[in-house]
């Protein structure tokens, strides 16, 4: 009977939090017309959000690709098959690593990032003091950061799946040994545009949206005490990073079917 | 003894009207029935123990919580039935300064005192430099104006806020325990600042505090609140001479009184010998 109690509210509570998730991203998505009046807000944060996590992105892109290249040769060569390691490497990132992966740094470097950022801010009054200055908060200082993330999600991906290309030729055509004409010729052959790359494309933007939108909603809506802005820390990380791979495999269903 | 309901309640002369507002924060009441008015111009003290929802009535009137019951009326509107554009109109005439200071603290202090007018109107530059550096000169900080706000003191980011909350020229300023954790000197510029800031504008100031010397020194009209009550208001003098045991022990500071010093707990021996649970 407890345990049911406990069940029940926890469940409650869940859906009550979810209630004003779906509130507050209404209120962020209304109040993105200073945007368009204000462009610099967004730029800005494309710099807080995207840019600095560039280092990395670009570093891990670069090890994933190199692990790629070895372990697709080894595999592949088994077969005979070492000249399409091009289009293994390239098919893998495009369509699976570069936008899980990506989502997944993401989620640790800038999500966590804008929680602590949003929830110190909440902790310190400043957001308290803009609402004062009748300044609407969730319009001035989180729209910007959520649709900065947006922007930012698919151009990191797309930057992740580029370095772990060519790192997969560095390792395969320049270590290993595989035809450079073979590498580049199956890959150009083999990936589609609309069925690859646009795919990938599109996870990157979906898991851009959810990464940025629990991040900011985890800062918006934490206890204003160091231990909630470190427990809401800790729930973006988590929560985004499940989600990422649940989505990843409901949307890897639909479209590679 | 001190009447609890302000006799006429007249809108020219009363700048803030409460009226039987009641507030609680789940099980726990915090406001039980209080009625007060703030008169304009006037610099009025709110007084009373921590926690005993001084802040909460700032908030009350600024429109960040409603009341479960009452009406708070500033400037002749009934607060909690603004819609978010009016609520915004009116918080553009009123100015809260926070116990923090509540300074963004990726912003310099230029960038923060302009931060309002960068908001809410369209100033040319050279012009919005002059009007930053004017109010940054009323609080004395004009050198200090490319600081960042980690550099500076406790008392100095206050005057900043300060000087951020009168750029829009509000009509009313609520301060928020101004006086907590400053040293001597910052609280008498804070005072000095509160009462000539009030005069020379003709500001309708609301002082939230527990500091009493300072407090009722450059008020013109004091509440004391105590258990989501009012205890009693008057002018300063009034209540330095009132014989109320609720005002002796707070203006004397007494740690036993109305106010018991002890938490409520059950019987000690039984407690201590009791053996079972915590």
């Amino acid at each position: 009977m407890k345990a049911l109690q406990l069940l029940g509210g926890v469940a409650l509570d869940g859906l009550e939090r979810l209630g004003r998730a779906t509130l507050f991203l209404y209120e962020v998505v209304s109040g993105s017309w200073l945007l368009v009046r204000r462009f610099y807000l967004l730029i800005e944060q494309v710099y807080a959000v995207g840019v600095l996590t560039l280092v990395i992105i670009l570093v891990s892109g670069g090890f994933v690709g190199l692990v790629l290249g070895l372990q697709g040769y080894n595999t592949l060569v088994k077969f005979g098959a070492a000249d399409s390691l091009g289009l293994l490497v390239a098919l893998s990132l495009v369509r699976e690593l570069g936008p899980v992966v990506t989502a997944l740094l993401f989620a640790g470097r800038a999500g966590s990032a804008l929680t602590a950022e949003i929830g110190l801010m909440k902790a310190t009054d400043q957001l308290a003091g803009m609402e004062m200055m009748a300044v609407n908060p969730i319009t001035r200082v989180i729209a910007p950061r959520f649709f900065a993330g947006i922007v930012s999600m698919p151009l990191l991906a797309a930057l992740f799946s580029a370095v772990g290309i060519f790192s997969g030729y560095l390792i395969g055509v320049g270590l290993l040994g595989v035809d450079v004409g073979a590498f580049w010729s199956q890959m150009q052959n083999g990936v589609d545009f609309h069925n690859d790359i646009m795919n990938g494309v599109v996870k990157s933007v979906v898991f851009g949206i959810v990464v940025t939108g629990i991040a900011v909603f985890e800062g918006y809506d934490a206890v204003p005490t160091s231990e909630g802005v470190s427990r809401a820390t800790n729930r973006t990380v988590v929560y985004s990073s499940l989600a990422v791979l649940g989505l990843d495999f409901i949307m890897t269903a639909l479209m590679f079917k | 003894m001190f009447s609890v309901t302000p006799a006429a309640v007249d809108d020219r002369e009363y700048l803030v009207e409460i009226r039987d507002v009641h507030f609680a924060r789940g099980a726990r009441t915090i406001l039980n029935g209080i009625s007060l008015s703030i008169p304009r111009g006037k610099v009025t003290v709110i007084m009373g123990g921590s926690g005993c929802g001084k802040t909460t009535l700032l908030n009350l009137i600024g429109g960040r919580l409603r009341p479960n019951q009452g009406q708070v009326l500033v400037d002749g509107l009934s607060v909690p039935d603004l819609n978010q554009k009016a609520l915004y109109a009116l918080r553009k005439r009123m100015g809260m300064l926070f116990q923090t200071g509540a300074l963004l603290t990726d912003l310099s202090v230029f960038e923060n005192v302009g931060f309002p007018l960068r908001e809410h109107t369209r100033l040319p530059e050279a012009l919005l430099r002059h009007v930053v550096l004017m109010k940054l000169q009323t609080v004395g900080l004009r050198g200090a104006r490319d600081l960042m706000p980690a550099e500076l003191s406790g008392g100095m980011a206050r005057r900043v806020a300060l000087a951020r909350t009168i750029v829009m020229e509000p009509m009313m300023i609520m301060y928020d325990e101004p006086f907590t954790g400053l040293d001597p000197i910052s609280k008498g510029v804070i005072a000095k600042l509160i009462r000539e800031l009030n005069d020379a504008l003709g500001i309708t100031s609301i002082v939230v505090s527990h500091d009493v010397a300072d407090t009722l020194a450059i008020s013109d009209y004091a509440y004391l609140l105590g258990a989501g009550h009012i205890l009693a208001q008057g002018t300063p003098q009034a209540l330095a001479q009132s014989t109320s045991a609720d005002v002796r022990q707070f203006i004397d500071g007494l740690p036993d009184g109305p106010v018991p010093y002890t938490y409520p707990a059950r019987d000690y021996v039984e407690d201590l010998f009791d053996g079972g649970a915590r």
